[in-house]
């Protein structure tokens, strides 16, 4: 084994891959995406927002309590506050707990740029035996007016005071012309059932503000109890999990995808035999598999640096272990050289890309393993599900991923133990692989079947 | 010492056998001549040499070691299959090759633009790969193998399909090669190019060794003995040709020529010199060796084996056509 022939044909492969078009364009459109997501997504949602919707909603109340409270329930300032409200339970969410809501308000000086202006809804009250048929006319008719009909509701003669013999409340009707829209449709909504909660607490004497007062229960952030107590961070490391095994499979398949279609390349345009005249198969497959790695690297740190950055400037970044990232780049080399080399040897065994696709399917969908356990591992990362995936190769590494970037990290212990399993998969499959690969160099003709890359296997 | 030894060299390919106990010892500083047609076994051998495949049963050496791969940056190797990296540029691709070799990168920048200019291909090493014919690219691909000065250069049917002064290009290149010391093995299915270049040629048939002998003992050994000869006038009578001494027998050709065959142990330039005080001459020349019917006589096994002997000539013929067209 020569490392300098090794180091060349690294170096070759590594020049090739960044310097090629596609994968200039690969690697930016992704970032590039995400920052059109983050950068215009807002813009164009408020952008319809900036436009007051205005328009009429008519009611048919029967019980003449529900109406006045409407009235007051879909005001543009009670709809900003509620609007309001839902905006601060979301950033809570978002950054896992209060204060970390809190600031993310802060850098929000203008919450109405998120969440919109609020409609302009006047309610005209219709009597209540009016026609309902003719009231749905009114819905769709064709309107020169300013104030467009939006809404007809027609609330149940119960719906405030249950009717005799009743444990239910009635509720309403809601009729709505074409085109309303979602969003007015749930302030209407929203406002009803602010509106007819008052009417009923009014009907039973009761205070509005007091009974709210009395039934809510601030949500506080759990404590993880350990050698240091810290505040259980919930809703950033819910999609922690995603965010790792997504960045470990992605750089696993830059690197490996690239590997096989250069080796088919080789094969293919015949520069195999030269090469094989200068390295031995297993310095070429050597040099390639650290090529690539050096792509995924490259890739991964560009990603990582991004979110990096972009943590930072929410001031969020100390929500991420940097123990993650380590073991993330650790898992990600075990992983990769497991699945370059398997790549890497359907690369040398096929002539063509076309021959390839019959061979790289099975492999693909083991990959796809982690995006369908991703939800219940990283939801009870205990259990016995989980742990037993971060022990069987080739997707134990990424199990464990997931379960470290989770709300409860396993024991120090399962992830070495992972550790060792993935790092001996990987040395029993480059093996494996290396054989297939010196074999199926010099092989033209027939594209192999499974059958025949292990006799070749077993024949190397 | 011997550059190359083969010693009992055995090779199947599944129920095919491609290699049939092959022996062959080259001499260091020899040019050595592979020759057979198309499928005779040349490749699998030079594979075999190169450590690209491994012999089922045998032994081999190169430059002194077990096995190519210890001596790999040592030698020069032009496969049959050759190929290049298309996207990247000539200059890149060369120097990366004899990088390999063992060559350091200064001196690989420094030899690319002078070796590109001797085989034709002056200011070439900007240019992708891709953007060159495939005439080109053999010559390319041909700098790759000589880059690193190797002590033994192996050419497998280096010439095929390239134009008659791009040949002679290479052919000064290889002979600049031999000069300075190196050991040629060369492959061919071409006789013509083989009895040019070859001081010693080794023939292989079906996978067996037929013919392996320095190229003057084979002159020696299936001298001719035959003139060709066209007379100046076309009606001039040929007849007292026949009646010479030392002349077995004369054969008409068309266009009212003849080949003249002598009696064994005559001199031919006695002969000629005679023929053409009888007749004057448009043409007279004593035949050329020529490896084609050397190859024919052995593996036809001299006489009565005239059909055998017709299919091999048409073979031999329509590979060597393939090329003038190719």
């Amino acid at each position: 084994m020569s490392f300098r022939k090794i180091g060349l044909v690294a170096a070759r492969e590594f020049m090739a891959a960044v310097t090629n078009k596609g994968f200039l364009i690969g690697l930016l459109i992704m970032p590039a995406m995400f920052a059109i997501l983050v950068a215009a997504m807002p813009r164009l949602m408020t952008a319809s927002g900036r436009d007051r919707v205005r328009g009429e909603v008519a009611i048919i109340d029967p019980t003449g309590r529900v109406a006045p409270a409407l009235r007051e329930a879909i005001s543009p300032s009670a709809i900003e506050a509620r609007r309001q409200r839902t905006l601060n339970r979301a950033l809570d969410a978002v950054a896992g707990n209060r204060d970390g809501g809190e600031a993310l308000r802060s850098g929000q000086p203008d919450p109405t740029r998120i969440t919109g202006l609020a409609p302009e809804l006047r309610l005209i009250e219709r009597p209540a035996g009016a026609d309902l048929a003719a009231e749905k006319r009114w819905l769709t008719a064709p309107s020169a007016a300013d104030l467009r009909p939006l809404a007809l509701v027609v609330v149940k003669p119960d719906a405030v005071q249950l009717a005799p013999g009743q444990k239910v409340y009635g509720s309403y009707d809601l009729f709505v012309p074409p085109n309303t829209g979602e969003r007015i449709e749930n302030e209407v909504r929203d406002g009803l059932r602010e509106a007819i909660v008052t009417a009923r607490l009014a009907a039973r004497q009761l205070n509005a503000a007091e009974v709210e007062a009395m039934t809510a229960v601030a949500q506080v952030p759990s404590m993880t109890v350990g050698a240091v107590e810290r505040q259980t961070s919930i809703g950033f490391n819910r999609f922690l999990p995603f965010v790792f095994v997504g960045l470990l499979v992605f750089g696993v398949m830059i690197g490996a995808q690239t590997l096989m279609t250069s080796t088919v390349e080789e094969k293919s345009s015949r520069v195999i035999e030269v090469l094989l005249s200068a390295v031995s198969p297993l310095e070429l497959m050597a040099g390639k598999v650290l090529g690539q790695m050096a792509v995924s690297l490259l890739v991964l740190a560009l990603y990582l640096g991004m979110g990096v950055l972009m943590l930072t400037s929410f001031a969020m970044i100390g929500l991420l272990d940097p123990w993650l990232i380590f073991y993330l780049v650790l898992f990600f080399l075990i992983t990769y050289f497991l699945f370059a080399s398997v790549f890497g040897a359907i690369g040398a065994a096929v002539n063509e890309m076309r021959e390839a696709q019959a061979l790289v399917t099975p492999v693909m969908l083991v990959l796809m393993v982690p995006w369908l356990m991703a939800a219940p591992v990283a939801r009870e990362p205990n259990s016995t599900f989980a742990i037993a995936l971060s022990f069987i190769p080739p997707v134990n590494t990424l199990a464990m991923m997931i379960r470290m970037a989770s709300t409860s990290p396993p024991p120090i212990w399962q992830v070495w133990a992972t550790l060792a399993i993935g790092l001996a998969a990987a040395c029993a499959t480059t093996w494996v692989a290396a054989k297939i690969f010196r074999v199926g160099l010099l092989m033209f003709g027939k594209p192999p079947n499974f059958a025949t890359l292990v006799r070749w296997a077993r024949q190397a | 010492m011997n550059a190359i030894e083969l010693r009992d060299v055995r090779k199947t390919f599944g129920a095919n056998l491609a290699v049939d106990g092959v022996n062959l010892a080259v001499p260091r500083g020899a040019v050595y001549g592979v020759i057979g047609p198309s499928g005779a076994g040349k490749t699998t051998c030079i594979r075999m040499i190169m450590s690209i495949l491994f012999p089922d049963t045998g032994s081999l050496s190169v430059l002194g070691r077990a096995s190519a791969l210890e001596a790999k940056d040592r030698i020069g190797y032009l496969p049959e299959e050759r190929g290049v990296y298309r996207k990247m540029r000539v200059g890149a691709f060369l120097t990366y090759l004899a990088q390999l070799k063992g060559v350091s990168r200064q001196t690989a920048d420094a030899r690319v633009p002078d070796l590109l200019e001797r085989v034709g291909l002056r200011g070439a090493e900007r240019t992708p790969c891709d953007e060159l014919s495939k005439g080109m690219l053999q010559r390319v691909q041909f700098v790759g193998a000589i880059l690193h000065e190797p002590e033994l250069l192996i050419l497998d049917e280096p010439f095929s399909g390239l134009d008659p002064v791009s040949v002679r290009l290479l052919r000064e290149q290889v002979q600049r090669a031999h000069a300075r010391g190196a050991t040629i093995l060369l492959s061919t299915h071409i006789m013509a190019y083989a009895e040019e270049m070859c001081d010693h040629v080794f023939m292989i048939h079906e996978g067996r060794k037929v013919l392996d002998q320095p190229m003057a003992g084979l002159r020696r050994q299936f001298d001719p003995r035959r003139i060709l000869f066209e007379p100046l006038r076309a009606e001039a009578d040929i007849s007292g040709i026949a009646r010479m001494p030392d002349v077995a027998h004369v054969e008409a050709t068309a266009g009212g020529g003849c080949t003249i065959t002598l009696v064994e142990g005559a001199e031919p330039s006695l002969a000629v010199a005679r023929i053409a005080g009888l007749i004057p001459p448009a043409r007279i020349e004593i035949a050329r060796l020529r490896l084609e019917d050397v190859f024919i006589r052995i593996v036809a096994g001299g006489g009565g084996l005239d059909e055998a002997a017709a299919a091999l000539r048409s073979r031999l013929q329509a590979g060597a056509a393939e090329e003038t067209r190719a």
